[in-house]
């Protein structure tokens, strides 16, 4: 018999959806969703699951009580890419992670990469805080990484580092075809044409790729995140 | 027979001696390669990492000379990439747990370590951050170390504690001799918080590391006094 495993998240947060996709395609044994109000957080949330109040959060273990009741008796896990690494402990045949270490250490550092260049650079720029040209800088570093001619990120197999980098090529997608952000007017329109050029071929065709995997498309709601978009970015730099 | 194992440092990078403590702990054979970062010779940046910096491990291939790697080597950079490529490859050493949950556990230390020490901490060395923002860093890391343990997770050495223990080394300096670019005096002032009892778990968890014979082994204190005194020469005001 499992033990009880329940997801707390949001779906505007891609944090979230890296978890609940590796959970899809992992095929996990049933687990249970909760969705946390972000703007009116309940008190058992933060201080029976997580004190810094941030989605997601994985309880594991302990009595099988309703979400919104958690015990203390069960662990709780915070941090996105904490999460990942969990999820392929306790699923060591998914595929999440690949067996041999090297390739564990390459599915490692395209996360590491991920963190640096996307969830720093990438996200600077959509904050109005770095240019441009650092951005498309920063999907090139990405774009190296990719193994040649393989629908994933590493080897041969869908792994974290792939739920890593969904849930923010969805909103890239969003960012270049609304132009929606706090860099200077028309940044994100012209950051899609260069996507769409020569150099950035084999990134278009992973991200392509990622966004056509059924398990995306279960868990994620383009319209939700694009009204959420409109709502924080309202600073655009001159 | 084993691959062979190549570790590219820096005697002064804490990130380096991450993995140097980790492999003492493994009891892991292997060769280390001190790399002149003033004058990177042009076979590391070529050959080894393009980005130019320490640690490097390389794995596996012919067993060549360090200045000659072989291109038959994986090459594993990023220092946390590094330790768990190594838990990966010594699975009984104790560098991780075989639990999940305490697994998850070092992970999370891990990524709190990269977030208040590495990043805030550093970030005040630096001059760029608050004295009270350092101490709530700290002690959010104190809040995961568990009473009366020997260490950060669990009851063996793991690479929670091979992740933190150079930077606090470096923090002990910087409490003992005020070198830094943050203003005259916050150094010491630093230490004085860290020697009270809102602190004494803390400090208990730093002496017990920076006292193992393998982190002895490995640091060098006047090699990184006085590349600190180099560094760090432009205090705000």
């Amino acid at each position: 018999m499992s033990e009880q495993l329940t997801l707390y998240l949001h779906e505007i947060s891609p944090f979230s959806q890296k978890v609940e996709l590796a959970l899809v395609e992992a095929n996990a044994p049933p687990y249970k969703v909760y969705r946390v109000d972000l703007r009116n957080k309940s008190e058992w949330f933060t201080s029976k699951v997580n004190p810094v109040g941030q989605v997601p959060v994985v309880t594991y273990g302990g009595p099988n009580t309703e979400p919104d009741n958690p015990s203390p008796l069960s662990a709780k896990i915070a941090e996105s890419n904490v999460i990942l690494e969990f999820l392929a402990d306790l699923y060591p045949d998914s595929g999440l992670l690949p067996k041999n270490p090297i390739l564990r250490a390459k599915v490692r550092f395209f996360i590491n990469a991920i963190t640096k260049h996307i969830e720093g650079t990438y996200f600077s720029f959509l904050r109005g805080n770095e240019s441009l040209d650092n951005a498309l800088n920063a999907i090139e570093f990405i774009q190296e990484l990719l193994e040649e001619g393989s629908d994933f990120a590493i080897g041969d197999h869908y792994t974290i580092a792939d739920a890593c980098i969904s849930p923010h090529l969805a909103r890239l997608k969003i960012v270049t075809e609304t132009d929606i952000g706090n860099f200077p007017v028309g940044m994100g329109y012209k950051l899609g044409e260069e996507l769409k050029g020569p150099k950035f071929a084999k990134f278009k065709k992973y991200a392509q790729g990622m966004l056509d995997r059924p398990s995306l498309k279960q868990i994620y709601d383009e319209e939700i995140v694009i009204e959420y978009f409109k709502s924080i970015f309202t600073d655009r730099v001159q | 027979m084993s691959e062979q194992l190549t570790l590219y440092l820096h005697k002064v990078s804490p990130f380096s001696q991450k993995i140097q403590l980790a492999l003492a702990e493994a009891n892991a054979p292997y060769r280390a390669y001190q790399v002149n970062l003033r004058n990177k010779p042009e076979w590391f940046t070529s050959k080894l990492n393009p980005v130019g910096q320490v640690p490097v491990l390389t794995y596996g291939g012919p067993n060549v000379n360090p200045e000659d790697p072989s291109s038959l080597s994986a090459k594993i950079v990023e220092s946390n990439v590094i330790l768990e490529f190594l838990a990966d490859l010594y699975p009984n050493s104790g560098l991780l747990p075989k639990d999940p949950v305490l697994r998850a556990k070092v992970r999370f230390f891990i990524d709190a370590t990269m977030k208040h020490v590495e990043g805030t901490y550093l970030a005040f060395v630096q001059g760029n951050e608050s004295f009270d923002n350092v101490l709530k860093a700290i002690e959010f890391i104190q809040e995961l170390l568990e009473e009366g343990r020997n260490f950060a997770v669990g009851d063996h050495y793991t690479i929670a504690d091979a992740c933190i223990s150079p930077h606090l080394a470096r923090l002990k300096i910087v409490t003992e001799t005020d070198i830094g670019n943050f203003p005259a005096g916050m150094g010491y002032r630093l230490g004085e918080e860290l020697e009270g009892p809102r602190f004494a778990k803390f400090k208990k968890y730093a002496q017990r590391m920076l006292d193992r014979p393998g982190f002895q082994q490995t640091h060098d204190e006047e090699a990184i006094i006085g590349y600190f005194k180099r560094r760090f020469t432009n205090r705000i005001q």
